[in-house]
């Protein structure tokens, strides 16, 4: 929708704080009118209504990536690269994280990480069940996977990219493979 | 007067006041001494002082945890004893605790400065309580002990599905995701 995305673009321009619904209006080539219609909560149902859509399009990249896969190792590690290069790829969450930590961080820190985890779980588990049949196992090995990746959006390390196929895949058979109970 | 007792007072009144209302006049008045003292020691003024209690606090967190295992031997027995006593303290720390519900976004920031110093600390931790243990022959310990770190204070953080007040889930945790990696099969 062409307003999320000139949300978007905003964001990635001037941040959150500074983002009002004109620009977005403006950015969107549309009437403050049209905004405040879809959007009667505003600014904040907005950027919920774009904080979603965001989540569902990564899901749906990771679930493409985890169908192509031929067995786990790839799963994973196809999962784990396209989170991680879509996130550095996001001009948004980029400037957020650069300069209004305090929007962002809360969301992937402490009890608010608990519900972002579940619903993690509740999505990722169903998509590995091609190759670990038991779904606590499944669940368990999704929120596992999603940590590294929070771990490395959050502290980044200067010798590791999670964007490098072979990097990632050294550090599912060195340390995540070896863990889990598997074939399906 | 030292500095240490304008970072307890400048705490005190965090617990009163919160993070955003605090100001300089109020931790002097707290350690009965002028705003222009106050500046003396800290000249970055409130974002010094703030910055400086938490760097205090997590160090203090460090060493309650490096006490609360030195008993340990076995090193999958120094995995689940942190998470178990790293989970309690900051479940347990009522100031923490209020202001992750009131002031989130003024406290994360801060705290990631210091989880890149923590991360260290806990890895440097860990490389000497590796020495005891019986690792898988060709092991990167750097790279081990930084998978290892980062999943510790991942959970530290926020448990997700597993219940680290229970020992027996604990030590679930680190036999199946912590472990196995990393030792001798």
């Amino acid at each position: 929708m062409g307003v999320l995305d000139a949300a978007l673009r905003c964001v990635a321009r001037w941040g959150l704080t500074k983002t009002t619904l004109d620009d977005v209006a403006k950015e969107a080539g549309c009437s403050r009118a049209t905004v405040y219609r879809a959007f009667p909560g505003g600014k904040d149902a907005l950027f919920d209504a774009v904080g979603e859509r965001e989540l569902t399009t990564l899901f749906a990249a990771v679930a493409d990536a985890v169908h192509a896969a031929a067995d786990l190792e790839d799963a994973l590690v196809g999962a784990i690269t396209t989170v991680s290069a879509r996130l550095q790829n996001h001009a948004a969450l980029q400037f957020l994280l650069a300069h209004e930590p305090g929007l962002v961080l809360p969301q992937l820190a402490f009890h608010q990480l608990d519900a972002l985890l579940a619903r993690i779980r509740a999505f990722g588990a169903p998509l590995l069940a091609r190759f670990i049949a038991d779904d606590d196992e499944a669940a368990r090995t999704v929120e596992w996977v999603a940590r590294i990746v929070l771990s490395y959006l959050c502290t980044p390390a200067a010798g590791m990219q999670l964007t490098d196929d072979a990097a990632v895949r050294k550090l599912v058979r060195s340390f995540v493979l070896p863990g889990l109970l598997q074939p399906a | 007067m030292s500095r240490q007792s304008l970072l307890e007072a400048t705490l005190a009144c965090v617990a009163r006041y919160g993070l955003a209302k605090t100001t300089m006049e109020d931790v002097g008045r707290e350690a009965g001494l002028s705003r222009a003292t106050v500046y003396r020691y800290f000249p970055g003024g409130k974002d010094q002082l703030l910055a400086e209690v938490v760097a205090w606090q997590v160090g203090a967190f460090y060493g309650d945890l490096t006490r609360a295992v030195a008993g340990q031997r076995d090193f999958a027995d120094v995995l689940v004893e942190t998470l178990v006593f790293a989970h309690r303290a900051i479940e347990e720390h009522a100031l923490l605790q209020k202001i992750l519900d009131t002031e989130p976004e003024r406290l994360l920031p801060m705290l990631t400065t210091e989880s890149n110093r923590l991360l260290a600390l806990v890895k440097q931790f860990l490389v000497l309580a590796m020495q005891r243990a019986p690792l898988r022959a060709g092991l990167d310990g750097d790279a081990a002990a930084d998978y290892l770190a980062r999943m510790l204070l991942s959970h530290i953080g926020a448990q997700g599905r597993w219940d680290l007040t229970d020992r027996a889930e604990v030590r679930k945790l680190v036999e199946t995701q912590l472990l196995p990696g990393l030792l001798e099969q």
